[in-house]
């Protein structure tokens, strides 16, 4: 019974409370009382450096009321597309995906692209992407890890059908390699790095720092939360771009670490590598990746790839329209 | 073996047969007339009652018995409107009834009390059932268990009774409703013999003091002429009214008239009744033993 | 027949209960078996430790001291090394990470309690524990203030179950995470959608779980109550209710365990929270003992509530015990 008589006064306070309070400012505040932007977040070095700012309080000082919501990654996608996000972080082509079956997003900000975390991973033996030809690759077939795949076996003229695929989750592909099914397995870090630690001898012969700019982080905001609320929007990107350059000043990067590392549970010399792999975009960097152009230098470009891939492997089946998916108006504003 | 020479169980004293003619004076409590049932079954319908008929009387005591199959407890089921009759009716007090209901007390084989509930609860169940207040119910409830002789067990749980103890709870449960009939199927065919002799005995006592008629199902023909005034006889397939002895053992009933040579030839008479040729298979008997150890 | 023979009772005999001593050493060896099983894999090099934890590299270049190799590997390096003469590397027979030792469990059981939360938004663990539970038991709670009810009107009037039994034998086989997006959807991203989950897991089961139990209530009481005048609602409330009383508790007991296990998955859905997100976030960073720790949580809290209810249960249904016989 204590369970029970405790039970109550924590659902009041948890359920019924929120609800009241939430009623009782509307009443008095009126029209002016809105809801604080709520953005959702998850397990990427790129997305835990908005822990930051959090941490810091430097939305309170902009004046921008926001709550992040920590997720795993595809309940974060649900949750936006179920509509109780405003915005959410993605890659660029999971927010091409997402809005293909009706949840469109804008990306107003680039986090970061991928500059190493994503690997091919072969065992002891294979140095080079053109010896994967014949050999089996475990990937998850039709995500990103796919996508640097394919780009890598361009590069040296290869083509798809000269290597096997087997469809292998990405938090499993350590085990799948050290397990000597296959040759070499696409994933990212800490995926990544585990199979490299777990096959001794093993050798990432491809990565994502070979073609920076295959995958993009971005904040994707829903376009009506966008329209109606820009200026706070606003306010967040510069609190964003005020944290890449905190997490990128080697003076400050030390206390960065330690509440970026505290975010996943790890300790801070545990998180730098991962950091390491993720090109954080500084401002000035981020103006010029949001240029248009057709390569994987501009977000553009590499939307495109993604989109092209999308298409190709049946993801959805019409071209996105890219346009109505990147705003630069605000980052170039500031 | 020697051959008793016993009376007819149709002999009847004096004494007794006055008895009789008085019981068959008063007024006529359960009136059944040809009931009969039938049941759906793979092979088709099947008839385990066929037109029975019979009538108690105030404070007669009737015994029921019969062999394996003859729907003893399908009758009395009927009787106390848990199965409906394909045919037939069944008149109390000359008003025909249907369903259950606390004008026909039932005391059954199996322990019935709610075992979540004391005896004192259990007796006052059927009372607080006719909107009777708790305190009233409660006052008359210890009236009935002290009639059982169990005052001091009122606040006992079921589960700490014996199995004597608990079906005289039962018996005291339905008792208190203040039934017109006391309906028992095979209430004592649990109980150790002892126990069951000394249950018997009882019954006969609680009978006398109140205003009772009882229909009471059993197996055991001892039972059945010990406690009867007369006996319905059933044979089965489909059951049906065999003979309707009148017991020519005289009251007050006590054990030891169970070798009077009058109860000896009501016994034998429904031993001839009952057994039932057709049924005997004899066993293949060989000798599996040393001689030497014979036990003639 | 010698005494002594007399007084040795067998261990086996069938349905026989043993003696306290002996029960209570049993117990006791339920989990000490367990753990020495575990211990024997952890700490006897010689059983199954099918890798080898590098000591000394010697002259083989991409090894390091730390890294856990395959046994063949291993052999083939030293070969390797012996063929062309120089240094062999020395290892030591190890098990894989997913295999810590229980004292490293143990140790990771109590800094997990005692580590301060980092964070501002952080939790401590006990925190996110009970969180955990507090969703388990809204889920259990709503589930059981419709299921029992109708459960009970089920396994009582035919009409009940004909009207909704067919429907729930079909809803139950659909697997609860199923309704997640849906659930995030309808709920939001907070509580609500993870005790939906808990509550659709539980509910299904629990309706034809009491339906039953109701069923098999010895029908020669309700016949007992018709004799005595009892009719419809007190036939339900007097009867009925109090007599599968006993047998529903231990039911919702059973039933509280299967709500347990869609914790993990409930908590997944939304925000991630409670003990889920431990679990999920050691697990993915490959610190299995915090993962065994916190598996090892939620068995105690099990564990403990369901003795709390086994208890409370004895004391509630006393006139079900068979011990103290009056007569």
């Amino acid at each position: 019974m204590s369970t029970f008589s405790k039970m109550i006064p924590s659902f009041i306070a948890q359920k019924v409370a929120p609800v009241l309070f939430g009623l009782t400012a509307v009443l008095s505040l009126n029209a002016q009382a809105k809801e604080p932007l709520k953005i959702g977040y998850s397990d990427w070095p790129g997305w835990v450096a908005w822990e930051v700012a959090i941490e810091k309080q430097w939305f309170k000082e902009a004046g921008v009321d926001v709550k992040f919501e920590w997720f795993d990654y595809l309940a974060s996608m649900d949750a936006y597309a179920a509509g109780q996000l405003d915005a959410v972080a993605m890659t660029n082509g999971d927010m091409l995906v997402t809005g293909s079956s009706g949840a469109k997003s804008v990306a107003i900000i680039i986090n970061d692209f991928s500059n190493g975390n994503d690997m091919i991973v072969a065992k002891p033996g294979i140095t080079k992407v053109e010896q994967l030809k014949g050999k089996k690759i475990g990937v998850e077939i039709g995500f990103v890890g796919h996508l640097l795949l394919l780009n890598a076996l361009e590069k040296v003229g290869l083509k798809e059908s000269d290597v096997t695929l087997i469809n292998v989750p990405t938090n499993e592909t350590a085990q799948v390699l050290a397990s000597g099914d296959v040759d070499a397995i696409v994933a990212w870090q800490p995926n990544s790095g585990q199979a490299l630690e777990q096959v001794a001898g093993s050798t990432a012969i491809y990565s994502s720092a070979d073609e920076p700019g295959l995958i993009y982080d971005v904040l994707a905001v829903s376009p009506s939360s966008l329209a109606s609320r820009k200026d706070e929007w606003k306010k967040v990107a510069q609190v964003w771009y005020k944290t890449v350059d905190y997490i990128n000043d080697p003076k400050t990067q030390p206390d960065a670490l330690k509440i970026m590392s505290a975010r996943v549970g790890l300790k801070p010399a545990q998180y730098a590598p991962l950091l390491k792999g993720t090109k954080l975009v500084s401002l000035d960097e981020a103006k010029t990746i949001f240029k248009k152009t057709d390569t994987f230098s501009s977000l553009y470009g590499s939307s495109k790839a993604s989109d092209d891939f999308n298409i190709k492997y049946k993801v959805y089946s019409q071209p996105e329209v890219l346009d109505t998916y990147i705003d630069s108006s605000i980052t170039d504003s500031l | 073996m020697t051959t008793l020479n016993l009376p007819s169980y149709l002999d009847q004293t004096d004494q007794v047969k006055k008895r009789f003619d008085a019981l068959k004076k008063r007024d006529v409590i359960l009136d059944v007339k040809k009931i009969s049932k039938k049941f759906d079954s793979p092979q088709g319908e099947v008839e385990a009652i066929k037109e029975i008929s019979f009538q108690t009387h105030k404070r007669e005591f009737v015994c029921v018995i019969g062999p394996s199959g003859c729907g003893k407890s399908t009758l009395i089921r009927m009787l106390a409107g848990l199965e409906t009759p394909s045919g037939g009716e069944v008149l109390l007090d000359g008003k025909p009834v249907s369903g259950p209901g606390p004008d026909r007390g039932m005391v059954f084989q199996g322990y019935t009390l709610f075992p979540w509930l004391t005896v004192k609860r259990n007796v006052m169940f059927g009372l607080e059932m006719s909107g009777r207040s708790k305190k009233n119910a409660e006052s008359e409830a210890r009236d009935w268990i002290d009639l059982v002789g169990l005052s001091k067990f009122e606040n006992a749980y079921p589960h700490q009774l014996s199995g004597g103890m608990k079906q005289r709870v039962a018996i005291a449960r339905a008792l208190a409703n203040r039934p017109r009939i006391l309906l028992m199927d095979e209430p004592f065919g649990a109980l150790d013999a002892q126990t069951r002799t000394k249950m018997q005995s009882n019954l006969l006592d609680i009978w006398k003091n109140i205003d009772i008629t009882i229909l009471f199902i059993t197996h055991d023909l001892d039972e059945a002429i010990f406690l009867a005034d007369r006996i319905l006889v059933l044979k089965a397939h489909p059951g049906e009214v065999n003979e309707v002895i009148e017991v020519p053992v005289p009251h007050p009933r006590s054990p030891e008239q169970m070798i009077t040579p009058e109860f000896l030839a009501t016994k034998k008479r429904l031993e001839e009744l009952i057994h039932e040729p057709e049924e005997d298979v004899p066993m293949n008997l060989t000798l599996m033993t040393d001689k030497s150890d014979s036990v003639d | 027949m010698p005494s002594s023979q007399k007084n040795v009772k067998p261990w086996f005999a069938v349905r026989e209960p043993l003696s306290q001593k002996r029960a209570t050493c049993l117990t006791f060896l339920s989990f000490l078996m367990p753990i020495l099983i575990w211990s024997a894999f952890s700490y006897l090099p010689f059983l199954w430790h099918p890798k080898v934890e590098i000591t000394q590299p010697g002259s083989v270049t991409w090894l390091q001291p730390g890294t856990l190799i395959d046994k063949a590997i291993f052999k083939e390096q030293q070969i390797l090394a012996e063929k062309n003469n120089t240094a062999l590397p020395e290892g030591k027979p190890a098990n894989p990470v997913y295999l810590p030792a229980p004292h490293e469990v143990v140790v990771a059981f109590y800094t997990a309690f005692t580590t301060e939360p980092k964070r501002r938004s952080e939790q401590w663990l006990h925190e996110s524990l009970w969180h955990s539970v507090t969703i388990v038991f809204w889920g259990f709670f709503i589930s059981t203030l419709i299921g029992v009810p109708l459960g009970i009107l089920c396994g009582t009037y035919s009409v009940f179950n004909k009207l909704f039994e067919p429907f729930i034998e079909f809803f139950r086989y659909l697997p609860a995470p199923a309704f997640g997006a849906l659930a995030v959807a309808i709920l939001g991203i907070y509580d609500g959608p993870k005790i939906a989950i808990i509550f659709i897991g539980t509910f299904f089961q629990q309706v034809l779980v009491v339906a039953n139990t109701t069923r098999k209530l010895d029908i020669a009481l309700l016949e007992a109550a018709l004799t005595l005048g009892a009719k419809n609602i007190n036939l339900l409330f007097r009867v009925v209710i109090p007599g599968i009383l006993p047998n529903l508790f231990k039911d919702l007991r059973i039933l509280l365990g299967w709500a347990w296990t869609y914790l993990i998955v409930a908590e997944l859905i939304g925000t991630s929270s409670g003990i889920t997100w431990f679990i999920t976030q050691q697990a993915r960073y490959k610190n299995f003992e915090n993962v065994f720790a916190a598996i090892i949580m939620i068995g105690i809290i099990g564990l403990l509530s369901d003795l709390i209810l086994a208890t409370m249960g004895k004391r509630l249904f006393a006139w079900e015990n068979s011990r103290g016989k009056i007569a």
